[in-house]
């Protein structure tokens, strides 16, 4: 459905992208996942034709962004970063030109208005200027102009960004709703979202992919260790007697009488919880830590960093 | 085409629907209307003098182009110079500031049409404020008798201006996201080319002031308002338009190449 190859674009000198790849078939809800500044806006700005890249190919549906853009473009719902909604008009009227530009079939448009209104829970509000509306119900507007034409691909740029959390529940159910009907493809920085509502996960750091796989998947990365969090009483420095025992992985001082410590199976925790006690050092906490794609993200984008 | 009429209605609508429409139309129908009944004063004295003197009014009809609907146009002219950046200000730079130019480069509609669209929104509002200027002449016919087609052609010649000032306004705006900029830029385009046609006074040699004279949006404008409809004079009109137009859909295209 969503096809990349070798993706490259530069803003001057810098590079925002750099040789991005990935496919999206059919029906897939994916999360561009990344830090702020990693590129997940340049290449949904490539992906819509509203850009053009340095280098590279993106296609949707088969069809060459840059070869023949009006027919991607009119199979694409796009939510850009800030809802491009024209403030001097109704909600209604707004998504009554959309759908025009768009060129819905007038056939087809009453009811696709409709639909679009009543999943973003727009109804109340459709006879109302833009301008009087809230920055979550102009988000909303934004997100109800993309879903209006009934497009086959649907890119959304930070579609939570700014909601209250009642919005961004509604949203992310609204994402999951439209699951199937059409191909996905959203970008954030925030991570249970992309747990919350996408079934694939690309990760992207300094214009690169760092990851790109399912959700089940991407969580495995951490090689099946799991991290449990210890705190102790006193401050022994308990950090080469937890090294000793076989079975731990890895450990790190978070603060004076606490560890992260990494074991491979669950069996370890005795022997850790034993070699406290015997220490004498006073055994406050054991817990595992929550194993997600949080982990993971950090690892693939902070820890990057410190490697470099 | 649905494409263009589409953005066409949106615009329209959003520049008809404005209080500023409304504020420029009040104002060019005060301002035309006190200049207007001056002058036609000016020209009832006129024909009973000479009626007075020479006990005839034949003098009549090639008069009152010159004494009435000239100086009637003429500050027409002038509204237009500075009303129509002021119309056209928001056209591409406020798309620009709110970012809804995203929802246009990303539907499916090219940058021709979207330049089609906003340039014939601005210029049926440009031909409203003619129309408003055409009722006076209208008026006037109800008492003295006058031929048609000067009077009219003399105004498209005035339309034709206003169109090159659109064509010169929504360029402006497209260079900028600030709209009061593209207001001034406005202004100073629409200033220029008549300036450019005063150097024609300026210059030594006679091939230069053969090619100011001609690029002189007054030299074309007169006899269009003298009654006299001359191809080149069309052909410039319509050139001057298509360039600024054509550089507007440049500017438009060259969104998808910078950040």
């Amino acid at each position: 459905m969503i096809e990349v190859y070798n993706l490259c674009k530069n803003y001057g000198e810098r590079k925002a992208i750099q040789d991005i790849n990935f496919r999206i078939s059919p029906g897939d809800v994916v999360g561009l996942l990344g830090p702020n500044g990693a590129g997940k806006s340049t290449t949904m700005k490539i992906i819509t034709g509203f850009m053009a890249p340095t280098s590279g190919v993106a296609k949707i549906c088969g069809i060459d962004v840059f070869e023949n853009p009006i027919e991607v473009k009119k199979r694409i719902g796009y939510l850009p970063e800030a809802p491009p909604v024209y403030l001097d008009m109704t909600v209604q009227d707004y998504l009554n030109f959309v759908a025009d530009l768009k060129l819905v079939e007038s056939s087809k448009k009453k009811g696709l208005i409709e639909k679009a209104l009543q999943k973003t829970q727009l109804l109340d509000v459709r006879f109302r200027l833009i301008k009087n509306l809230s920055k979550g119900f102009r988000q909303r507007v934004g997100i109800a102009q993309a879903l209006v034409s009934d497009p086959d691909v649907l890119v959304l740029d930070e579609p939570t960004v700014g909601l209250d959390p009642k919005q961004v529940a509604e949203v992310r159910d609204l994402i999951k709703e439209l699951k199937g009907q059409h191909t996905i493809i959203l970008s954030t920085h925030i991570l249970p979202e992309v747990q919350a509502t996408c079934n694939r996960v690309i990760i992207i750091h300094n214009g690169q992919i760092v990851a790109e796989d399912s959700i089940d998947n991407i969580e495995k990365l951490n090689q099946g260790l799991i991290t449990v969090n210890v705190k102790t009483k006193k401050d022994l420095m308990l950090i080469s007697e937890f090294q000793k025992i076989s079975g731990v992985h890895h450990v790190e001082q978070m603060g004076s009488a606490s560890y992260r410590i990494q074991i491979k199976d669950e069996d370890v925790l005795d022997l850790i919880a034993q070699q406290i006690i015997k220490s004498g050092a006073g055994l406050r906490e054991l817990t595992p830590a929550t194993q997600n794609l949080e982990d993971v993200f950090l690892k693939l984008t902070y820890g990057q960093k410190e490697q470099i | 085409m649905k494409q263009i009429f589409t953005l066409f209605k949106k615009e329209f609508k959003a520049m008809f629907f404005s209080p500023l429409f409304y504020v420029i139309a009040f104002l060019t129908t005060v301002l035309l209307g006190i200049t207007f009944s001056i002058s036609i004063l000016n020209f009832a004295n006129q024909i009973s003098n000479a009626m007075m003197a020479m006990g005839l009014g034949s003098s009549q009809q090639q008069n009152i182009h010159y004494v009435v609907f000239l100086p009637h146009l003429s500050l027409l002219n002038l509204i237009l110079m500075f009303m129509v950046p002021a119309l056209a200000m928001r056209l591409i730079s406020e798309e620009k500031k709110n970012r809804t130019f995203d929802l246009l480069l990303t539907s499916p509609i090219s940058s021709v049409q979207i330049v089609v669209g906003k340039y014939l929104s601005l210029l049926a509002v440009v031909l409203g404020l003619s129309a408003i200027a055409f009722i006076y002449i209208l008026v006037a016919r109800k008492m003295f008798d006058f031929s048609w087609a000067p009077a009219i052609l003399a105004l498209t010649g005035i339309f034709l201006v206003g169109a090159v000032y659109s064509a010169l306004s929504m360029f402006a705006s497209s260079l900028t996201e600030n709209t009061m900029i593209a207001f001034f830029v406005g202004i100073v385009f629409n200033i220029s080319v008549w300036i450019l046609g005063g150097f024609a006074e300026l210059v030594e040699s006679t091939a230069m002031k053969a090619v100011f004279d001609q690029i002189s949006l007054n030299q074309h404008l007169q006899s269009l308002v003298e009654g006299v409809l001359r191809l080149n004079g069309v052909v410039f009109f319509v050139s001057v338009i298509f360039l600024f137009c054509f550089l507007t859909e440049r500017v438009v295209e060259s969104a998808r190449w910078r950040s």
